[in-house]
């Protein structure tokens, strides 16, 4: 039996000269937000356990709680709105297909009983309010004729809705049923972002203009602005009330958040300027904010949540962060137990078990990743270019990398770990032997190589092909002598590995099948392991060398034990939504896995 | 005349998509042996394609167990199987399922397949009293488990 014992979650998608929307429950102190299809719960003191929704058909773009914290709707790109249980396992109330286009923003009514969504769409469907149950519309909406970015809510009587957009105009609905009242022209560029104060007295826009204006919530009368001094110098995103309606928080490009103080004629004035970024480089952009309780909560561009203290606004936020985009490779370090894991955008996090989160490796030459092995010294990795990089690790630094060019793109990379200089790099025509970042040779073998392995001790290699077969080769110096070949898989090889104690590896296919082979005889050692039902991705070996995992585009892991029967196996369903990509053991009952949801788990396997 | 006569004995004997197999007597008496009398835990058939019939291959003991069920079965060929499935609900009554296994492994050839997934309809027809059946192209989908969901 397997059980979840962590997540580290995914960050939220961002996009760059947009804002993103983060929502919270005051009352359970969680935040909500998305990636990809997923909507992530996170609770901000139990940041190991996040639950995700992942029933949505395409990207999801806002997540909001209902006023008495029971319901959740998330919209996503195509105009469809879900309406599900916060408990009872997200049980799906209702789902509308609201708008054509995608939604952008969802506010619920303060009684709950209506949502106002906006977003693209043609013509009349850029902005529909309608009943939460029943979906039927309630108001017309004319007025905007590009995209509405965000929209509004009056929280008390008379009701009110204010959207604004693309076309710089704020437009104000009075109802229920919802008409046109009036539209305000006063920005100069996109407004992002509108939203009332919870007293319901005022409401604030902000703009890529870099102003924000405040206005009288029942009329629409212009109140005043930010003061320009010590304003924002770059677009601003997002703007979040504070519950006492006296402060609001806002965010923006010039990578500083602003927490302003609105007086009672409706002026602001700065009280602080907090800012969260250390490089000055544009993924710390701030693009979403949320006030909630005590907590300022800041999303900068590359993912990285800040958690601000209202009652020390000086001291440094905790901060946490996650990946942002399909977690291809995972490793873990043995000597100080941490794991390594990284995303095709170049990415690499750290993460301590029972932690979280422990910071970004971050290396200007390395754009994409496609490969990395990891030893306690250094990283070995390798992109979408004819370039494999070693990097030199020290106590979580990055030292100096040098690269070796291998003539096309790597395939696969391996590492001898008991000499770590050695690497064995597959190609689409052969293996390249590095010794360094030097070539110690460019071997052509024929035939399109897909993975490959090279023996601890850097004597043997085994190297898999397109066409399923298995090449047993003794390295010798700079050349491999073929040994064996043999025959079982039907389809192409994705992962070969060697067992911890090197007296057995482990192949895996295309075709949903792994066999695990005896070293020395060459003979199948394990059979039958066909309980995937698409290809696999990847294969780890427990430290004790009895337990083998395999992952796959099923989203399922299943681990086999050397020595019973394929058919009593551990399957862990659902690990990722859209595949499991990495997998690594941690110790003999521990297994981390990461996928397509941009997430990391970590499963407890437990004896029956 | 002749000609008719050939069309109404082909018609006649390859009614359906059928390729003309017998099943011969023992092979029927094994498995109503099977159900009736439960002597057996499980019979194996296989298809002689030059005595154009069907017959038993193996049978097992009541005391023998799946998996030695399963590993009498070729990884590389096709065979029809008979297997006697013992449970208990979850009301606690032991019951009692016979399944009938179409055992049709993606490596063997071709031609075997062809074979028996054409004859299969007629060895149905003549094992009466089968409760459920399973076609199983690789050993996992036939494991306990499939049989264990399907009877519950």
């Amino acid at each position: 039996m397997a059980q979840l014992s962590e997540t580290y979650a995914c960050a939220p998608s961002t996009e760059r000269g947009r804002g993103i929307l983060i929502s919270g429950d005051p009352k359970s102190n969680s935040i909500l937000y998305c990636n990809g299809r997923s909507v992530l719960i996170r609770y901000l003191d139990r940041p190991l356990h996040v639950h995700v929704y992942g029933e949505h058909g395409y990207p999801v773009t806002v997540a909001r709680y209902s006023p008495n914290g029971e319901w959740i709707a998330s919209a996503d790109v195509s105009g469809t709105v879900r309406i599900w249980g916060t408990h009872n396992e997200f049980v799906l109330k209702k789902d509308f297909k609201v708008l054509s286009g995608r939604i952008d923003d969802l506010q619920w009514s303060a009684d709950g009983m209506r949502i106002v969504a906006c977003g693209d769409g043609k013509g009349k469907s850029l902005v529909r309010t309608f009943m939460w149950d029943s979906g039927s519309t309630v108001g017309d909406f004319d007025g905007h004729s590009r995209r509405v970015l965000s929209c509004d809510f009056k929280p008390t009587r008379p009701f009110r809705i204010v959207t604004c957009g693309e076309d710089f105009l704020v437009n104000l609905y009075e109802g229920p049923p919802f008409k046109f009242k009036l539209s305000i022209r006063d920005h100069s560029n996109f407004v992002n972002c509108v939203r009332f104060s919870p007293d319901g007295n005022k409401f604030i826009t902000v703009s890529s203009d870099k102003k924000g204006l405040i206005y009288d919530a029942k009329t629409g009368d212009k109140m005043g602005e930010f003061s320009s001094e010590d304003g924002h110098t770059g677009s601003i995103y997002a703007v979040s009330w504070n519950p006492d309606s006296k402060q609001v928080l806002t965010v923006s490009a010039d990578k500083s958040a602003k927490v302003w103080e609105i007086s009672e004629d409706g002026n602001g004035k700065v009280v602080k300027t907090l800012v969260c970024s250390e490089t000055g480089a544009v993924e710390d952009m701030l693009v979403g904010c949320l006030w909630q309780n005590d907590h300022l909560i800041t999303v900068s561009l590359g993912g990285i949540i800040n958690i601000f203290s209202t009652s020390d606004l000086d001291q440094a936020p905790s901060s946490f962060s996650g990946h942002m985009k399909n977690v291809t490779t995972l490793t873990v370090l043995k000597n100080n137990q941490k794991m390594l894991s990284s995303s095709y955008d170049g990415i690499i996090i750290r993460w301590i078990q029972g932690v979280g989160y422990s910071g970004k490796i971050i290396h200007k030459d390395i754009p994409q990743i496609k490969c990395l092995v990891a030893v306690e010294e250094e990283i070995v990795t390798s992109g979408f270019d004819n370039k494999v990089w070693r990097i030199p690790l020290s106590d979580g630094e990055c030292g100096d990398a040098e690269y070796v060019d291998v003539g096309s793109q790597p395939m696969d990379v391996s590492l001898a770990i008991s000499s770590p200089r050695l690497a064995l790099v597959s190609t689409d025509s052969g293996v390249v032997l590095l010794n360094g970042a030097k070539v110690v040779s460019n071997i052509k073998l024929g035939f399109p190589v897909t993975a490959c392995a090279i023996a601890p001790d850097g004597s043997e290699a085994i190297v898999g092909g397109r066409d399923g077969k298995l090449h047993i080769y003794s390295v010798s110096g700079d050349t491999l002598k073929e040994e064996a070949v043999l025959e079982k898989h039907r389809g192409a090889i994705t992962v070969i590995e060697y067992s911890p104690d090197v007296s057995m590896f482990a192949s895996a296919d295309g075709f949903h099948e792994s066999v695990v082979w005896d070293r020395a005889s060459k003979e199948v050692k394990l059979n039958n392991m066909l309980f995937h039902t698409a290809r696999l991705n990847c294969l780890a070996w427990s430290p004790n060398s009895t337990l083998v995992a395999t992952g796959s585009l099923d989203t399922c892991v299943v681990i086999y034990e050397i020595g019973k029967p394929a058919s009593s196996r551990i399957t862990i369903k659902h690990a990722h939504l859209g595949g499991v990509y990495g997998l690594a053991f941690i110790d003999d009952l521990n297994v981390v896995s990461s996928g397509e949801d941009a997430s990391v788990r970590v499963w407890r396997l437990t004896q029956e | 005349m002749q000609l008719c006569k050939f069309k109404w004995d082909i018609m006649n004997f390859q009614p359906n998509a059928t390729s003309g197999m017998g099943v011969d007597d023992n092979s029927k008496n094994t498995f109503l042996e099977l159900k009736r009398k439960k002597i057996h835990r499980y019979v194996i058939f296989k298809i002689e394609e030059k005595k154009k019939e069907v017959v038993v291959e193996k049978t097992g003991g009541p005391a023998e167990s799946y998996d030695d069920f399963t590993a009498s079965l070729p990884d590389n060929d096709c065979r029809y199987a008979v297997y006697d499935y013992d449970f208990v609900t979850s009301d606690n009554c032991q019951k009692s399922k016979i399944f009938f296994i179409a055992w049709s492994p993606s490596t063997s050839r071709i031609r075997s397949k062809m074979l028996y997934a054409t004859s299969k309809d007629r060895i149905r027809r003549d094992l009466d009293g089968i409760h459920y059946e399973v076609q199983a192209t690789d050993p996992t989908e036939m494991d306990l488990e499939v049989l264990r969901d399907r009877a519950n």
